[in-house]
């Protein structure tokens, strides 16, 4: 690994203090049967099938042309999109407009270790992924030869980060006024143990990415982003080990998620809409004011004329 | 293969085509093009294979290093991907072209050896929380033919089921360090178990059905695809052809969807069990050209073809 | 009609302003933003604080860890600070490795940190020529409407003060180590380290000075980002840095100075509120 003599670099052997506490390693079987108690419940006291509650708001960063935050419960994203600008190092035309993505973790945004702050194989990945999943739902012959950029920032990840990335660049699209065919959502499924946990937290996650004790059981998590209007997945990913048809069961409970949090996003469009309308009127009424008081000045002033 | 220029007749040949069942070389749907296997191509590393997928030419060798395990992961040895698209393959990988390609296929044999069910890190592991071994998988893509997905985890599992081990004679714990002793025989050495090992399948939406091993041509003329990498079955790595052992399903390891369009989710359902049916398959194939391998290694019999073939 | 104006005259549009002694924005020329900070906001690190100046957005955050101390230093602890200003923060910024002006950024402030000695490193050690703690401080800039310097100051310092750090048992004999993750003590920090940005504007043969300067006031004064920061501890100046811009002349940098001991208070009087104000729903 070369050093990187554009940041300040701690000591190289440094580790990080949590694996010397007392519950730093624990068994497969404890930290599976932590996740859920006799009645079903999740840690957070959520059903299985119950995602979390979604806040998300738009106009976030005033230097972008389009922003917005996601919040699911402690993973929190943001993520803003730029104008179209020419695609760099780039002599061919492309007939279709380009879409960069780049997704960044934050150096303090995962529980279990520090982010190293160049990009990780990681970052990379879910960059890809997210690229993939915008591409079908921006109209992207509407600006041929130019490229969008769109960075999604991951303060602080809780699981379900690659969803939470998708459904906060879709708003941010939006809000960014860029043509798009349809609202794209996104929502992810960790499988632990037979097991189907909608929207995971980070800890469900890791289980779920985990050996299971037993050979021949089903895990992993499924992403899949959906534009739900036309009826089209628009990525899909899936990791661990499982069956077809748990495959096929998972995707369609995350087909109707996707849906449901579909009118959450038209709703804040909505309401981004009606501000900036109530914005420009605000704005016209003041110009008026400033152009009568304008006005009365120049009578005045025309009066001291003539009565010169 | 963005440089291949189609004619609008030409694409229509191919999806009429491809909407019959016949493909423009002659081959149905799920029709793979002719491969050819050799393992043990390279002296110097543990173990090696070489493919070759119509124009797709693939040398995968295997390195082994000593390595300290991760401290959440006590047990458990490493494997690391690395893929090199070597300028010759096609013009376009001159310079730093093949780099993303190059990235996203490395990631993708990760993302589908992740899982204990696809590949038992456990056996790599020497002394837990000490020492393991660490696998180095050195793709080379020699030239380039389309579909490499399919044919880098096909012969990546030929090459890890090549692969030897050297065999540990004593580990001693002697005051926080390992003291190891490896044996000297070359000929002593352990197989690493590789059964369930997972290949993917490429397959290209063209029209309204799916293709596998799609060429070039073909490629060109979808605009989404579906790579399904699925575990490959026990029975078919059984020395003895013994049939008795249960036949276990084969399970996805990984699912990525690939190029700018999208699919209706009922697609999408009959495509991952077009895959994992594809995968089967192969996974038979591959099992049957292994084992007569490793028979012919054994007796004695082999002849090594290397790249003269 | 403003918009217009101020795209195709962007000088005489903020001349027009200046020179009616008020700012675009419709502050005052020493008039600063409204600040906001929040500690604790972040659950899965030590201590972190969010800090809002105008649009100004940072985040800091820290993570702790452990080494042994270097060689020459055997009873000195770690701090890596860095302030990371990714490519969403504003369209000036590409993404890529971090740009020239990024990387001053990040020198300064973690110069100023260090030269305050706000945490004596002896601190830091556990086990001398054994065993330190290396504290990872990490700045991220969301939004960028200038004065990025003082939003970071702030926001480190507010981390620094609700930090805690675990106990540590060191076996001499074995190296072998424990940490109790329940018995925590607050970190001792020292002083107050705090910025205050201007800009300076020649308007005429005038030279006029602003406050606390949004991205747009930065630019319309040349040079890149924040023209002369004052960096003060607790009552004494500490630093003062110019870049680019215009001059300055002795009487304006004495208003400066006098402007920043000022907001010096304002600031660590917010500190200060936001800690206190953060700590009963910490104890419930």
């Amino acid at each position: 690994m070369p050093i990187d003599y554009r940041r300040f670099n701690g000591p190289e052997d440094s580790v990080s203090y949590k694996q010397y506490t007392k519950n730093f390693l624990k068994s497969y079987e404890e930290l599976c049967n932590e996740l859920i108690d006799e009645n079903e419940h999740r840690k957070d006291g959520r059903a299985l099938d119950e995602a979390r509650t979604m806040y998300a708001r738009t106009n976030m960063i005033s230097q972008a042309k389009g922003s917005s935050y996601v919040e699911l419960k402690k993973t929190k994203v943001v993520c803003s999109v730029f104008d179209p600008r020419e695609i760099p190092n780039k002599n061919e035309f492309s007939p279709l407009g380009q879409i960069y993505c780049e997704v960044k973790f934050a150096p303090f945004s995962c529980p279990r270790k520090r982010r190293a702050l160049v990009p990780d194989a990681e970052e990379k990945d879910l960059s890809l992924s997210l690229k993939k999943a915008l591409e079908p739902a921006v109209c992207r012959y509407a600006f041929p030869n130019y490229q969008i950029d769109v960075f999604v920032y991951i303060l602080e990840h809780d699981g379900a980060c690659l969803a939470g990335a998708i459904n906060a660049a879709g708003l941010a699209l939006a809000n960014a006024a860029v043509p798009m065919y349809d609202t794209i959502t996104a929502c992810s499924i960790a499988v632990i143990e037979d097991k189907l946990y909608v929207d995971p937290t980070e800890e469900e996650e890791y289980v779920a990415n985990m050996t299971p004790a037993k050979e021949g059981i089903n895990h992993g998590i499924i992403t899949v982003a959906m534009l739900s209007t036309l009826e089209q997945v628009a990525g899909f990913t899936q990791l661990g080990s499982m069956d077809g048809t748990c495959v096929i069961n998972a995707t369609e409970i995350l087909q109707k998620e996707c849906q449901n949090i579909v009118p959450i996003i038209h709703q804040i469009l909505v309401k981004d809409v009606i501000h900036n309308i109530d914005l420009s009127e605000k704005l016209e009424k003041e110009a008026k004011l400033r152009e009568a008081a304008l006005n009365e000045n120049m009578e005045e002033w025309k009066k001291l004329l003539s009565a010169d | 293969m963005a440089n291949l220029l189609l004619s609008p007749l030409e694409k229509m040949y191919i999806l009429h085509g491809v909407r019959d069942d016949c493909r423009s070389d002659g081959r149905t749907n799920i029709d793979y093009r002719p491969m050819e296997l050799e393992t043990d191509v390279v002296s110097h590393a543990s173990g090696s294979a070489r493919l070759r997928l119509a124009n797709t030419d693939i040398l995968v060798g295997v390195k082994t290093e000593i390595d300290l395990p991760n401290n959440d992961q006590p047990g458990y040895g490493k494997l690391e991907f690395f893929v090199d698209c070597s300028a010759n393959a096609t013009p376009e990988f001159e310079g730093r072209g093949g780099e993303q390609l190059a990235n996203s296929i490395s990631n993708m044999m990760q993302k589908a050896y992740q899982s204990s069910d696809a590949f038992d890190l456990k056996q790599l592991c020497i002394f837990e929380g000490k020492q393991c071994w660490k696998l180095y998988i050195d793709i080379l893509i020699l030239e380039c033919g389309g579909n490499l997905c399919d044919a880098v985890s096909l012969a990546v599992k030929a090459a890890l089921y090549n692969t030897r081990l050297p065999s540990v004679k004593t580990a001693l714990l002697d005051g926080g360090n390992v003291d190891l002793q490896l044996s000297d025989d070359p000929y002593d050495n352990k197989l690493l178990n590789v059964d369930l090992a997972p290949l993917l399948v490429t397959l290209c939406k063209i029209g309204d059905k799916f293709v596998v091993d799609p060429s070039a041509e073909e490629e060109n003329c979808s605009v989404i695809s579906l790579i399904v990498g699925a575990t490959g079955n026990k029975t078919n790595y059984n020395i003895d052809n013994k049939k008795n052992e249960s036949c276990t399903d084969s399970k996805c390891t990984t699912i990525v969807m690939n190029g700018s369009g999208s699919l209706a989710p009922k697609t999408l359902k009959n495509a991952i069990k077009q895959g994992i049916e594809a995968v089967q398959f192969l996974d038979q194939a591959l099992g049957q050209a292994l084992l007569r391998e490793r028979r012919e290694n054994v007796t004695m019999k082999k002849y090594s073809y290397g790249f003269l073939k | 009609m403003a918009e217009i104006y101020k795209l195709i005259h962007p000088v005489k549009y903020f001349n027009d302003y200046l020179t009616r002694e008020v700012r675009p924005d419709g502050r005052k020329f020493n008039e600063q933003r409204n600040i906001k900070l929040n500690v604790k906001s972040l659950k899965c690190v030590e201590a972190s604080a969010v800090v809002k100046c105008g649009n100004t957005t940072v985040v800091c955050g820290i993570h702790l860890k452990l080494a042994a101390p270097k060689p020459e230093e055997p009873d000195r602890g770690f701090l890596v600070t860095n302030v990371e200003v990714p490519a969403l923060c504003s369209h000036k910024y590409k993404p890529g490795p971090p740009s020239d002006s990024a990387q001053v950024t990040n020198f300064l402030v973690s110069d100023i940190i260090a030269n305050s000695k706000c945490i004596n490193l002896k601190d830091l050690c556990i086990v001398p020529e054994k065993l330190t703690w290396v504290i990872h401080c990490d700045v991220v800039c969301l939004d960028n409407d200038g004065s990025l310097v003082d939003a970071c100051i702030m926001g480190i310092m507010a981390s620094f003060k609700t930090l805690e750090l675990p106990k540590v048992l060191y076996d001499i004999e074995t190296g072998h180590i424990e940490v109790d993750d329940a018995a925590r003590t607050p970190l001792q920090v020292h002083g107050l380290p705090i910025a205050s940005s201007f800009a300076i504007y020649k308007l005429g043969d005038r030279n006029i000075l602003l406050t606390d300067p949004s991205s747009y006031e930065e630019d319309m004064c040349g040079g890149v980002g924040e023209n002369f920061i004052v960096s003060s501890n607790k009552d004494l100046l500490s630093g003062t840095h110019k870049y680019g811009g215009n001059k300055l002349d002795t009487e304006e940098l004495e208003r400066a100075l006098t402007i920043a001991k000022e907001r010096a208070y304002c600031l660590e009087n917010v500190i200060e509120t936001c800690i206190t104000n953060s700590e009963p729903t910490n104890n419930e």
